[in-house]
């Protein structure tokens, strides 16, 4: 695992991605939390969506993941990171209760950006490919007409974590806002 | 294109949420304007029904029903009483919408700003969405549901920092839904407008300074109006015209916004 600073990386989140995550024992240069979305993997017709299940995909996720913003603020630490599956920006039938909140963290990544700006902290978003988070290509369908531009949807250690390093480096201070898609080119929309 | 007396949405009942007032009246009128039976689903009466009076009196359909969109239990009452009064439902309007004060993220409280954004701006899609299904589905290539969100839920916001989120959700919400109904003839859509709504009628009165800050950054130097602008969005999407676009937002700022 990259130890390219000196300083041990928070990872904030549930699931097989966050644990991975954790068990990198990643390091950085600059004091980072990183907020892994957490995420349902469980299509579900929107019709047979009850509130608990909204509950659990929605309400939870996104207040843990305000929380876990706050936390790091708190914390004084210059880079937050999130983590979503890319169907933030695709959408997908039957997850869109995953979806929304996928997408809401990227713009909570936004709106945190543009307030803790002045604060010399920077906040960006990176967006995988959904089964890095468990949810099946099937489930997703088709995204473009094109196929994806590389053979891999990516693995967390060779396609992930370099690009956490690249945004918890000091080099990447001028960078804010934004969210790095890292899916092996399958979606290209802005 | 309307010809002679027939108008776009003839025979077409269309229910629009928080239409006592701003964008959500806007759209409304216009709705009723091109023949739809438009149902006022506001969440007090006094607000509500003055709308749907002024259409009844320009000779428009209007019914306003008490709706409190934040609750699963009001908005399947609405739908029922919709589709027992007008015989049908083809176009789902979710416009309304609590909450949006200004605050510091790191302060947030997730009671005061948070909660009703979220009730009344995500779950309400689910709410209305499941409760007009059968309905649009009913309604084939007809069926039309169209979401209100905001350039912020694009673009973030650093004056209010969560709202962003909750506009976010449901432009994600709309996309999955276009996949999932698309199938189905039922398209789904944003809009993402800046009208001069009386929220923003009022901040303009606090500090006149913002009106010519809105101003100055749209290309159109204007703010939109929210009959004649959004609403002629709300009627293109509700429309036939729009048969063929689904999973899309319409920003509708006047050009402030050029992202996508």
């Amino acid at each position: 695992m990259p130890r390219v600073g000196t300083i041990e990386v928070t990872i904030d989140g549930i699931g097989r991605l966050a644990d991975d995550l954790r068990a990198s024992s990643m390091t950085a240069e600059c004091a980072t939390t990183i907020v892994v979305a957490e995420i349902s993997a469980e299509p579900i017709r929107f019709t047979d969506l009850t509130d608990d299940d909204f509950d659990a995909a929605w309400e939870q996720p996104m207040r843990h993941a305000i929380v876990s913003f706050q936390a790091a603020h708190r914390a004084g630490h210059q880079r937050i990171i999130a983590i979503v599956p890319t169907i933030a920006m695709s959408g997908a039938p039957r997850l869109a209760h995953v979806a929304a909140t996928a997408e809401a963290i990227r713009l909570l990544v936004k709106s945190a950006a543009r307030q803790w700006g002045a604060d010399g902290i920077t906040v960006n978003c990176i967006a995988v490919s959904p089964s890095l988070f468990g949810i099946s290509p099937e489930a997703v369908g088709a995204v473009s007409l094109a196929p994806p531009a590389l053979a891999s949807a990516g693995s967390l250690a060779n396609d992930i974590i370099p690009l956490i390093a690249l945004l918890a480096g000091a080099g990447a201070h001028h960078l804010t806002g934004s969210t790095l898609t890292a899916d092996g080119g399958v979606w290209m929309a802005p | 294109m309307s010809s002679g007396t027939s108008k776009r949405l003839d025979g077409r009942t269309a229910i629009v949420t928080g239409a006592g007032q701003g964008v959500g009246e806007g759209m409304a009128r216009r709705l009723a304007a091109e023949g739809a039976n438009v149902v006022i689903a506001a969440r007090r009466s006094d607000t509500g029904e003055p709308v749907a009076q002024a259409i009844r009196d320009l000779g428009g359909s209007a019914l306003c029903i008490e709706t409190n969109v934040s609750l699963r239990e009001s908005v399947a009452a609405c739908v029922t009483q919709t589709v027992e009064h007008f015989g049908g439902l083809e176009i789902m309007v979710h416009n309304a919408f609590r909450g949006g004060l200004p605050h510091r993220l790191e302060d947030a409280d997730l009671d005061r700003h948070w909660k009703h954004m979220s009730r009344t701006g995500v779950w309400a899609v689910m709410f209305c969405g499941q409760a007009a299904y059968p309905h649009l589905q009913a309604a084939g290539e007809r069926g039309r549901f169209i979401l209100i969100t905001s350039p912020s839920g694009i673009e973030g916001s650093a004056n209010i920092p969560l709202y962003s989120p909750a506009k976010a959700a449901e432009r994600a919400m709309a996309k999955s839904l276009a996949r999932e109904w698309g199938p189905e003839g039922i398209t789904v859509n944003c809009i993402a407008p800046v009208a001069a709504s009386p929220a923003l009628i009022n901040a303009f009165a606090q500090s006149p300074a913002l009106q010519a800050a809105i101003e100055a950054r749209t290309p159109l130097g204007r703010v939109g109006d929210i009959e004649a602008d959004i609403g002629s969005v709300a009627l293109f999407l509700a429309s036939d015209d729009s048969s063929y676009v689904t999973g899309q937002t319409i920003v509708c700022d006047g050009g402030s916004f050029l992202g996508l």
